[in-house]
């Protein structure tokens, strides 16, 4: 596996951090931090089911009435400029999905109760056909589904889906994004090291189906064409990259739309002249704005999953988060794609009555955790680290968050809608109230080779000023602190250092900057499967410098040493990963689950404290709001505008 | 005429007006220091400042006792945050209600004028130090030296402060080990320096003026003729008779200090995080004053009245130090 960084990242922060993934992406130059919800996403990810609150699909009695044009904002601009093989960030993600792309298999903008969990044939006509030996997955396009301008009259064919994902295996045209994933493929790595001249894995015996057979079987396959990465791109002429060629950087602002909707000024697009000469789509200013209008050559026939109530969207780009909640408040905006939700207006919202149905609560499958290194002393002692599970107060950690609304008390690591809620109620470290147990604690620590007189508050040098990493933003230092006050009594006293949150994920990624526990890290799903939440956290090829093995779990001997560790072994489950994702069906969810227990309980990485909720607050004009689970985030192609107020 | 505050002994001149003119109305001799007092104390602004600089030194000291009779400062109070997670007003367990952290607010305002202080004392102390030796030494030799130290401070002030402030800060404060191979590392110290070395241009200026004039007294002559050093006639002749407008400077600048502290915090690459602060507190309240005045409230107050003393003294300084000003 040749992933360059951390994957798609769950930020939320309070503060107006909305360009975080960006940030990140430009100085690693390869990120998937799949956690990161920050305020980069107005809510981008989050897990619970427990919330409180309105939930999505409110709406509207009676007809719902298209037109208007939906004003939204971000705190910051998308990662990668709209590219959708560079793409690796919830909020593109849902522009994509709702209103630009679509992919031979989508889903339907909805919560996973209302099945937006579940894949639906979207470009093909059905979902795939799978050889008995779990190698070969046939697809069938349907007829009919164009390009958005200028290539209005060219249908979407089989070999346009090749041609995404050869732009995908290129590591140039892909950097920041999620190729990995597509390794899976025969012949997709070598053909991105030039050593094929086609991916032998994908074949299109003709316009309207396509072949693809893997290297291993994999159930999670289906997920990677509904992902941006693998929507068609137009042939150009006999450019092999068809519309996206001589675009290997920047693509997004040249792309041939084939949703709903398409950037404004798409149909100036000129693809005759060289790309250097082109002139990129007016609907975009990178930082600034985006204006999405709809797409002429779009058939609503050809689409069963989007709504697509507004004629348009305006996106500003920036501003600070406190104002744009209140211009949210005062109906000069429809809602925030990226912010979070200040307490003090979440709570203006959740106790006024008639504020109530403009608040949306929904769980984003993400989950909020403290890491442990467990190459490092003391947390390479496996009751250090249950200890800290049992002494760590998440009612009060989520508290600094907002209260219950934001999300559901984690008692294990995946959400559990990736389990099928095998472990919904299953915490291994329950304590009253979720408020911590210093008992309990205690007894732990007692056993543990740091504590020399078993009175259990470790009395080795090793628990004193561990270096332990958090985001500078709000409310991570107020968490910290909380933290702090919790590991005191066990004797675990912390030398807390702030950074950017970039800088903290960078830092909590680097085996030798000796980080023993990070504070702040969060992950959020990228397709409804559980190896997104097995592999890139805790598979050994996910050590720096991919991402995002922070506790260096599997890592081995040599790797240790070269990184300076006096520890020679740590856990593995390596092994676990790759039997769980042989399954299918239900067998997949409990080789998922039992990852989980042997993860909580044997090998003990986390301290997992949240399972997100997504929140969001819309104008009074906006009268239909729908949660789309794959992103985590409103589905604004379901955005309604009261028929007064367009 | 300059003022010169000891009477020097055999070398130290005695300044013959100032005290002509209280030889006439009094005919009792005092030194400049009883002078001085006599000035300073009938000014009510300059000794109300000196009060409450006075009294915010007490705070500052006694704030552990404070602490310790009540919560201490990193200690979180779930408690006395409501169910969304924001922090309760004024009561009587928390006089100043507590930040978002659920942290006493009066704790840590409190410590907040031990950061306040140090910061105000030992960057204006660094300021002071390279202010007065560069401004010496470009005043008393004159020639290169000056030509190089007067461009220098001229190139200091010119240059952004902030900007180039949060550069410096954020380069060192990046990585614990800080930079310069972990000569500067990040916190109180650090944020001291980089303030030091924007303040001192203020007080070089001053005192480069101050010795150009003195260095042609017949007093500065009279020593050189009987065999003085250098090194004798700067710290013996021509020291003292700067020393009243270096206090005055230094103490002027400690509230613009204090200030840059605040901003720096204020921006978030002041003092380290959960080093209390005035200027991150007012910081932290940014987002949430509307639903927590007392967050912005008590540190601004105790910000604005500090500044507002030092400041007051700093006149009171002047004008009781500089007979030309009256008083």
């Amino acid at each position: 596996m040749d992933r360059a960084g951390p994957g798609k990242t769950v930020g939320n922060s309070g503060q107006g951090e909305g360009g975080y993934v960006r940030r990140y992406l430009s100085v690693l130059a390869l990120v998937a931090v799949l956690g990161l919800v920050a305020a980069a996403c107005g809510g981008d990810d989050g897990g619970g089911t427990g919330a409180t609150g309105a939930t999505s699909a409110t709406g509207a009695s009676g007809e719902l009435q298209p037109g208007g044009t939906v004003e939204l904002a971000m705190l910051g601009d998308v990662s990668a400029a709209f590219d959708p093989q560079k793409e690796y960030y919830s909020v593109t993600w849902e522009w994509y999905r709702c209103c630009l792309l679509r992919t031979l298999l989508s889903y339907n903008g909805k919560t996973t109760a209302e099945g937006g969990a579940d894949l639906q044939p979207d470009i093909a006509s059905a979902l795939p056909e799978i050889s008995s030996d779990g190698l070969t997955y046939t697809f069938t396009l349907k007829s009919g589904v164009n390009y958005g301008d200028p290539f209005g009259d060219v249908s979407v064919t089989s070999g346009d889906i090749v041609r995404a994902l050869e732009r995908e295996s290129d590591p140039d045209a892909s950097v920041g994004g999620y190729n990995f994933y597509y390794n899976v493929i025969d012949g997709f790595a070598d053909f991105g090291a030039g050593k094929a001249d086609s991916i032998k894995g994908l074949e299109t015996p003709d316009d309207s189906t396509l072949v693809v057979t893997l290297t291993e079987p994999a159930g999670y396959l289906p997920y990677l064409f509904a992902m941006a990465a693998s929507a068609p791109i137009p042939p150009n002429g006999d450019a092999p990259l068809g519309a996206a060629e001589g675009h290997t950087k920047d693509y997004g602002r040249f792309l041939v739309a084939t949703g709903p909707y398409q950037f404004l000024g798409s149909e100036n697009l000129d693809f005759s002249v060289p790309a250097d000469e082109q002139t990129p789509v007016a609907g975009y200013e990178p930082g600034k704005s985006v204006q999405l209008v709809r797409n002429p050559n779009y058939d609503p026939a050809t689409d069963g999953l989007r709504p697509a109530y507004p004629d348009g969207f305006n996106i500003s780009i920036g501003g600070d988060n406190n104002d744009l909640y209140n211009k949210v408040q005062a109906g000069e905006l429809d809602g925030v794609v990226d912010g979070i939700v200040p307490p003090p207006v979440l709570r203006t919202y959740s106790t006024d009555p008639t504020l109530q149905p403009l608040l949306h609560i929904n769980p984003s499958d993400a989950v909020r955790y403290i890491s442990f290194n467990v190459a490092q002393p003391p947390f390479d002692d496996i009751h250090i680290r249950k200890a800290v599970n049992l002494a760590l107060d998440k009612a009060g950690m989520r508290t600094f968050r907002g209260g219950e609304s934001v999300g559901e008390i984690a008692g294990h690591i995946m959400v559990n809608s990736l389990e099928d809620n095998l472990l919904a109620d299953y915490d291994p470290y329950a304590t009253p109230n979720s408020a911590g147990d210093v008992t309990a604690a205690q007894a732990e620590i007692a056993q543990s080779k740091y504590d020399t007189d078993g009175d259990g508050v470790c009395d080795a040098p090793e628990c004193s000023n561990i270096l332990a990493v958090t985001d500078e933003a709000d409310p991570y230092p107020d968490q910290a602190a909380l933290i702090q006050q919790n590991m005191e009594p066990l004797g675990l006293t912390f030398d807390v250092k702030s950074f950017e949150r970039t800088t903290m994920y960078a830092k909590c990624n680097e085996p030798e900057a000796h980080v023993a526990i990070c504070l702040a890290p969060a992950w959020g799903k990228d397709f409804p499967d559980g190896y997104t939440f097995a592999d890139p956290l805790f598979g050994s090829a996910a050590i720096f410098p991919s991402c995002c093995n922070y506790e260096l779990l599997g890592a081995s001997a040599d790797l240790l040493s070269k990184a300076g560790y006096t520890v020679t072994d740590v856990p593995s489950v390596d092994d676990q990963i790759k039997t769980a994702n042989q399954q299918t069906g239900d067998a997949r969810f409990q080789g998922w689950a039992d990852l989980d227990t042997t993860l909580m309980e044997d090998v003990v990485p986390w301290a997992p404290y949240l399972f997100d909720n997504n929140v969001d607050i819309t104008s009074v004009r906006i009268v239909n709001y729908s949660f789309d689970q794959f992103a985590g985030l409103a589905a604004y192609d379901a955005y309604a505008i009261a028929p007064d107020a367009q | 005429m300059e003022h010169a505050l000891t009477d020097g002994g055999p070398d130290g001149p005695i300044d013959p007006e100032a005290t002509s003119v209280e030889v006439s109305q009094q005919v009792v001799g005092r030194s400049p220091w009883e002078l001085f007092w006599r000035r300073f104390r009938r000014d009510k602004f300059a000794l109300g400042g000196a009060f409450i600089v006075i009294i915010m030194f007490a705070i500052a000291l006694l704030s552990p006792v404070l602490a310790s009779a009540t919560h201490g400062p990193n200690e979180v109070h779930l408690d006395a945050l409501d169910s969304f997670g924001i922090p309760t007003g004024p009561s009587s367990t928390f006089p100043f209600g507590v930040d978002t952290a659920g942290r006493d607010l009066m704790v840590r305002v409190a410590y907040g004028a031990r950061t306040s202080l140090f910061i105000a004392f030992f960057a204006t102390g660094i300021a002071t130090l390279i202010g007065v030796t560069l401004g010496m030494l470009a005043g008393f030799y004159r020639g290169k030296i000056d030509t190089v130290i007067s461009r220098t401070i001229d190139i200091v002030l010119s240059l952004p402060v902030l900007l180039l402030a949060l550069g410096l800060v954020s380069a060192c404060g990046l990585s614990p080990n800080g930079c310069l191979g972990g000569i500067i590392k990040p916190g109180l110290l650090l944020v001291s320096y980089v303030i030091g070395l924007f303040s001192w241009p203020y007080i070089a200026r001053i005192v480069r003026g101050q010795v150009l004039s003195l260095r042609e007294k017949e007093f500065i002559e009279s020593a050189r003729s009987l065999g003085s050093t250098n090194r004798r006639i700067m710290f013996r002749e021509v020291l003292p008779n700067v020393a009243a407008p270096i206090i005055v400077y230094t103490t002027l600048i400690i509230p613009n200090n204090i200030l840059f502290e605040a901003a720096l915090s204020f921006l978030g690459i002041g003092v380290p995080q959960e080093t209390p602060s005035w200027g991150r507190q007012l910081s932290d309240a940014g987002s949430i004053f509307t639903v927590a005045w007392w967050m912005m409230l008590f540190p601004g107050l105790f910000l604005f009245f500090t500044t507002l003393a030092f400041n007051l003294v700093g006149d009171g300084l002047r004008d009781a130090l500089d007979p030309r000003t009256g008083g």
